[in-house]
């Protein structure tokens, strides 16, 4: 049994239950409880995801036997040999990260500057500007998803052949129009002193430069943010994706998945393994930045 | 904003130069990103509600209400307008308690605050399509399918699961809140930790239990995020779209998990029937905008309560 350094208890303050509840029985029992039923919820969080990586280690045989075992009897480390070579994951991992670099610049680039206009300098109309985007926030932009894709898809050079299809462009661009990010971006400028710009301006610093050398080094923390959320929403983006890239040699890893699931070039425990090795990127991105992406998370519950 | 009278703005000529200048960077800066938001969101927002009284894409004939006419009289809409509701009903049911527990309990623990943190956000890391594939295996017929293995512990027949009418959106919504409960659950914990201490210390001193500060002083302190996080978790339902469409093989058994948005975008990419999966996204549209504006409504409302109480 792990033995818990009671005296953290005996120094809680805030809260329901503080250090004199605690040296109840009653209040005892309760951080009893409490513990346990976190630790079943983590539990039910982390299981399915070990599920999916011992599974996917499994032979094949073992996978299908009767005599189910948690973990893998034989590790097949083998496989994940195999399987790269044989979808040709490098390819789709190197499309993928063409995306999501795409993707990041265009969320920060776009975004920042729209919301440097209607917060800052405030040309003629900009409320109007605002009031549109946030119209588009409202509705989810899947729902004109058949127009979009027709009006990519229209988009032909002299020889008639699609300009947009099959290329990164449009799905790089997508991201720069999103109003979230947008209001993200707008929320911190709005939070920035206006003596900062006027005291910039009085000393004849032009409108860029204000920009340039004021307000994006006091944007780092909005940025990054900007960057990790566009970053993990781009690496599992599908719906898009999957209409823009038909060409095979130019799919991301989510687009391949679902084709892969259909086809029957891999067995169910090579797909499982695929499915492994698509989730560990996201899982690596999420020990690295757990504290902006959490701390951001909690954020932004109360949107507006 | 007060301007003294020593100060190079209290000149009452206006500074056209300046005025002209600053305009003209404005939009500068801002026309780029218009385009964008033109072409990927507002152009295809509006031929949507436009196609939607035509008779194609390419706006040929004008048909008037025709395709909602069409739409209405659809089986398969009627289903999947009947789900949603099921859908909510069940994410009520599973989804909407788990983060308010788990974001309490995350409160008022002390020990290993980071792990279980960590431990209870992983799953929202995971993209949603490798999620609906996990699911559909842990749901499947296969001798590793984790509800089956579970089943045979016990010596019961294995049973197909996303195959049954009856079960398959109450495991949809489990795995969506598998996927979503600890996002939600780090908002409500913002929500606990936010909750003013001498509260609590003063109905210690009037002697007031556990339970009773529960009930009288976190519960409603979290109020309004409960209510607003409610209105959110509905929006959302509403476009439940990947897990009908792998868990439930395309809304199946039966359409009996077919959601709007995967009706609307069957329409379009399977049946090619452009129009009427307008007209299905704008109904959608319709729904979802009147609960945003319930929520907005619902946000104001609140943010004036909470201010006539600290005036």
């Amino acid at each position: 049994m792990i033995r818990f350094k009671t005296h953290r208890l005996r120094e809680k303050t805030q809260g329901l239950y503080n250090f004199s509840d605690y040296k109840k029985a009653s209040g005892k029992a309760f951080y009893g409880i409490a513990i346990t039923i976190l630790l079943l919820f983590v539990f039910i969080a982390i299981t399915p995801i070990l599920y999916l990586f011992f599974s996917s280690l499994k032979t094949l045989e073992e996978l299908n036997s009767i005599h189910y075992t948690f973990f893998p009897k034989e590790w097949d480390f083998a496989k994940i040999g195999v399987v790269w070579t044989k979808v040709n994951f490098g390819q789709y991992f190197l499309n993928t990260f063409i995306l999501v670099i795409g993707c990041v610049v265009c969320s920060i680039f776009f975004n920042a500057l729209l919301a440097y206009g209607t917060a800052i300098v405030k040309p003629v109309g900009y409320k109007v500007i605002h009031g549109l985007v946030m119209l588009g926030y409202m509705i989810p932009t899947t729902l004109a998803i058949l127009p979009l894709f027709l009006q990519i898809a229209a988009l032909k050079d002299a020889d008639g052949m699609p300009i947009l299809m099959n290329t990164y462009w449009p799905l790089w661009l997508a991201y720069g129009a999103n109003a979230y990010y947008y209001m993200l971006f707008r929320n911190h400028f709005e939070k920035l002193p206006v003596s900062l710009m006027e005291a910039s301006s009085i000393d004849g610093a032009g409108n860029m430069e204000t920009f340039l050398r004021v307000v994006l080094p006091l944007s780092r923390s909005i940025i990054g943010i900007v960057a990790i959320f566009s970053m993990t929403a781009s690496y599992s983006d599908f719906l898009l994706p999957y209409l823009i890239l038909q060409d095979d040699s130019k799919q991301t890893l989510m687009v391949k998945i679902f084709n892969l699931s259909s086809a029957t070039t891999l067995d169910p425990s090579e797909f499982l393994l695929v499915l492994s090795l698509s989730i560990i990127p996201q899982i690596i991105i999420f020990i690295l930045f757990q504290k902006q992406i959490m701390g951001s998370n909690a954020n932004s519950g109360m949107k507006e | 904003m007060y301007v003294s009278p020593g100060h190079p703005k209290a000149k009452k000529k206006r500074n056209w130069k300046a005025i002209l200048k600053k305009n003209a960077f404005g939009w500068a800066i801002m026309i780029p990103t218009l385009l964008l938001f033109g072409f990927f969101v507002w152009v295809p927002l509006g031929k949507n509600i436009v196609m939607s009284f035509f008779s194609d894409a390419n706006f040929s004939t004008f048909v008037g209400t025709r395709n909602y006419e069409l739409l209405f009289q659809m089986d398969v809409f009627l289903a999947s307008l009947g789900n949603t509701f099921k859908y909510i009903l069940w994410s009520l049911l599973i989804g909407y308690l788990v983060p308010i527990l788990l974001g309490f309990l995350l409160s008022e623990v002390v020990h290993a605050k980071g792990f279980f943190r960590v431990a209870l956000y992983l799953p929202c890391m995971i993209s949603g399509i490798a999620v609906v594939f996990l699911f559909r295996n842990l749901y499947g017929d296969e001798p590793y399918s984790i509800l089956n293995v579970i089943l045979g512990l016990f010596g019961l027949p294995a049973q197909s699961w996303a195959g049954n009418v009856d079960l398959i959106i109450p495991l949809i919504v489990l795995a969506m809140t598998w996927r979503g409960a600890g996002s939600t659950a780090l908002i409500y914990l913002s929500s606990f930790q936010q909750i003013d201490n001498a509260m609590y210390e003063a109905a210690r001193i009037d002697g007031a239990g556990a339970w009773e500060r529960f009930w009288r002083i976190t519960i409603p302190s979290i109020k309004s995020t409960m209510l607003t996080l409610l209105i959110l978790q509905i929006i959302s339902v509403f476009q439940v779209f990947y897990e009908p469409m792998i868990i439930g093989n395309w809304g199946g058994p039966v359409n009996s998990s077919m959601s709007l948005m995967l009706l609307s975008y069957k329409l379009a990419f399977a049946d090619f029937n452009y129009p009427v999966s307008a007209a299905c996204c704008v109904v959608l549209a319709l729904i979802i905008l009147t609960f945003t504006l319930i929520y907005q409504g619902v946000v104001k409302l609140l943010d004036r309560v909470s201010g006539g109480a600290k005036a």
